[in-house]
Formats: C-alpha cells, sequence, structure tokens
C-alpha cells in the first residue's frame, strides 16, 4: 500500500508494477487458457479476461501486503 | 431440452460468477488503497529552541560548531565579559559611596541625639530621615550590584536543551543584541512524526491507534502510535473583511479536495543506526489493531 518505488527520482506507487505485473501474467493466462479451448465455455470474452485481470491484480495486492 | 438450456447457460453463469469475484477484487482494492487511513503527506518534526542572549555585545568566543550535539547547559558562546566587568566595578564603587555617605549620616544623627537639649527637635529628625535614605540608597546600591552581577552571568551563553545546534553559528565579532535569536537548537528528545491526513479518512483514525512510518529513502521501517489529533485547522474560505463582517470565499461545489488535518504520532521503535532529521519525508499508515477494525 505504502511503497513506492524510485526511478532517476520520481517516485510511482508500488501499485503500478504490479499493474504492469499482472497485465503481464494476465497475458500469459489468455493465452494458456485459449490453447486449452476454456473460452469455448465463455459467454463474453473480453468481459472474462478483464475479470482475469482485476482478479490477478487483487492476488498479487495480497501477496505483497505490507510492502 | 434441459441439457441444452444448460448448455446455453453454461457460459453466461460462468462469466458471470467470474465478473462477481472480479467485483469484490475491485472493492476491496479500492478500500485497500483509497479509504485506508494512510497518507504520503507526512514529516518528521521537532521542537525547535531559539537561542537569544539575555545581554548586547560583541562575542568573544564560540564553544561549539555547526550540527554539534550540545548537552543540557554546555556553554554555546560568551559576550564581550569585560564590559559587564567593568560595569560590575562600577555598581561596587558606587555602593561603596552610597555606605560611606550612610557611615556619615549615622555619625551625625548620634551625635544629634546625644545634643538633644542644644538641637533643635527638628534637626534630630532631619538626621534620622537622612539616615533612613541612605539605608534605601544602600540597598538599592547593592541591587545594582546584584544586577551587574546578573548581567556579567548571562554573558556566558548556555543551552537550554539536549540537542542539536543548527547550522546558523554565530562567529567571534558578531555583535548580539538583547532578545535577537542568533541560533536555533533542535530539542533532541522531542522528535515525532505529523501526518496530515486527508479529512474524509479522519473517522477512521483513533487515538493510541499503532502506526507504521515509512521514511522517504529508508529501507527499514519506524512503529509509533497515534499520540493525538489535531483539534483544529484554519478555514481557508473565510476571512474578516475590514468592517469586521465575515468574507465568505464563493467556492465551486462539485470538485472539492479534503483538506489535511495534522495527527501527532509518537515514536515508539527507530532503527539504532536512523538519523532522525526533521523535516524529512514520511509516508504514515495507521495499522488497524486487533478490535479496531474500522
Amino acid at each position: 500500500m505504502i511503497g513506492e518505488i524510485e526511478i532517476y527520482g520520481v517516485y510511482f506507487p508500488s501499485l503500478l508494477i504490479l499493474m504492469v505485473l499482472a497485465f503481464g501474467v494476465t497475458a500469459g493466462l489468455r493465452i494458456l487458457l485459449g490453447q486449452l479451448g476454456f473460452y469455448k465455455l465463455v459467454w463474453h470474452r473480453s468481459l472474462m479476461n478483464f475479470a482475469l485481470y482485476v482478479i490477478v491484480l487483487g492476488g498479487f495486492v495480497v501477496l505483497t501486503r505490507g510492502w | 431440452m434441459m441439457k441444452k438450456l444448460i448448455g446455453k447457460a453454461g457460459p453466461v453463469v460462468l462469466t458471470l460468477i467470474v465478473v462477481v469475484a472480479a467485483v469484490l477484487v475491485g472493492r476491496y482494492l479500492w478500500d485497500y488503497y483509497t479509504n485506508a487511513p494512510w497518507t504520503r503527506d507526512g514529516h518528521i518534526r521537532a521542537d525547535v529552541v531559539q537561542i537569544a542572549p539575555d545581554v548586547s555585545g560583541l562575542i568573544t568566543e564560540v564553544k561549539v560548531s555547526d550540527n554539534q550535539l550540545v548537552k543540557r547547559g554546555q556553554v554555546l558562546f560568551v559576550i564581550d565579559r569585560a564590559r559587564y566587568a567593568l560595569a560590575l566595578k562600577q555598581a561596587e564603587a558606587a555602593l561603596a559611596q552610597q555606605n560611606a555617605g550612610l557611615l556619615q549620616a549615622k555619625r551625625e544623627a548620634a551625635r544629634n541625639r546625644g545634643l538633644s537639649d542644644l538641637v533643635s527637635k527638628e534637626n534630630i529628625e532631619q538626621s534620622e530621615a537622612r539616615v533612613q535614605q541612605d539605608e534605601a540608597s544602600v540597598a538599592a546600591a547593592t541591587t545594582a550590584v546584584e544586577v551587574a552581577r546578573l548581567n556579567l552571568q548571562r554573558t556566558v551563553v548556555s543551552s537550554p536543551v539536549d540537542g542539536y545546534l543548527n547550522d546558523r553559528t554565530p562567529r567571534v565579532g558578531d555583535y548580539v543584541s538583547t532578545g535577537k535569536p542568533v541560533l536555533s537548537m533542535v530539542d533532541a528528545h522531542s522528535f515525532h512524526v505529523d501526518g496530515y491526513f486527508e479529512e474524509t479518512k479522519m473517522n477512521r483514525v483513533r487515538v493510541n491507534q499503532p502506526v507504521e512510518i515509512q521514511i522517504m529513502g529508508e529501507t527499514h521501517k519506524l512503529r509509533g502510535h497515534v499520540q493525538s489529533i489535531a483539534a483544529g485547522i484554519e478555514d481557508r474560505d473565510r476571512s474578516n473583511g475590514a468592517t469586521l463582517l465575515p468574507n465568505v470565499n464563493p467556492t465551486f461545489n462539485w470538485v472539492r479536495l479534503a483538506q489535511r488535518i495534522p495527527v501527532r504520532i509518537t515514536l515508539d521503535e527507530v532503527p539504532a543506526d536512523f538519523r532522525m532529521i526533521a523535516g524529512r519525508t514520511a509516508t504514515v499508515a495507521v495499522v488497524a489493531g486487533k478490535g479496531e477494525q474500522p
């Protein structure tokens, strides 16, 4: 929550880094699920992808609590 | 028929379940980052004592250097002792003069009383009154000597607190004036943190709640607790006009910024190698303690 990352004197909240990480992980997850044929069972593909992204991000935030 | 319906509804239900989960996670994230009582707007603060000499004069000696740690009572600098030593001598001379006068008056009074048949009553009264006057003068001169001695003592300026000198020390030869501060000291025992919390978060801040403090650029966290919350801040939208009537700023009500309330935090745990510097930036987060769930 209170963490911040300094890049050459500019401070970013750690949430920004977590968002980028979560996006990468979700991108990988998308490819994996696509190959497994998961999306045949899905109603709206984009909605599912966004929901997955939020859940993955939430997971990262919980894992890094106290940073 | 039934199977077909389930086959059609299945994807919708699955998607909605995941979306609901995402909404719950999103709410948690919003609460965690936006509503939780924490702020990046905090600072280390300390009491600053301004040292002003009690007597004027040239500085003849400076016994400390910039940023030095100074004990309570340690001598900081000395002001022109010669001048105040001379003033003391002068006062003592005046006292001697008054004493001589008093002795003479006493002798005269005794003599007049002894010759009471020859001397008029008025003269006796006059000589006794002179004794009393001279006694008062001696008392005044004695006080003047005490004052001169006090001034001489006050030429040595010593530290009223344990603390750090700030970087503006007086130099030998500077002329200092009574009551005009020449250097400031940071009280070493008064370090604390002020967190400026948005007023929207105040309902989650309670006195005695534990607090984590992250100083900008430090790897280790400091710990403390909420000591007190400010009882008031300035109303920025109101001032008094020239006629003493309230002058209220007509604010635009759609976009409003939360004001900041100072919350004073007492430090409990500080890493041994951490150097306190008043003014450093701190991120302050209130830890919701057990049984204090907001």
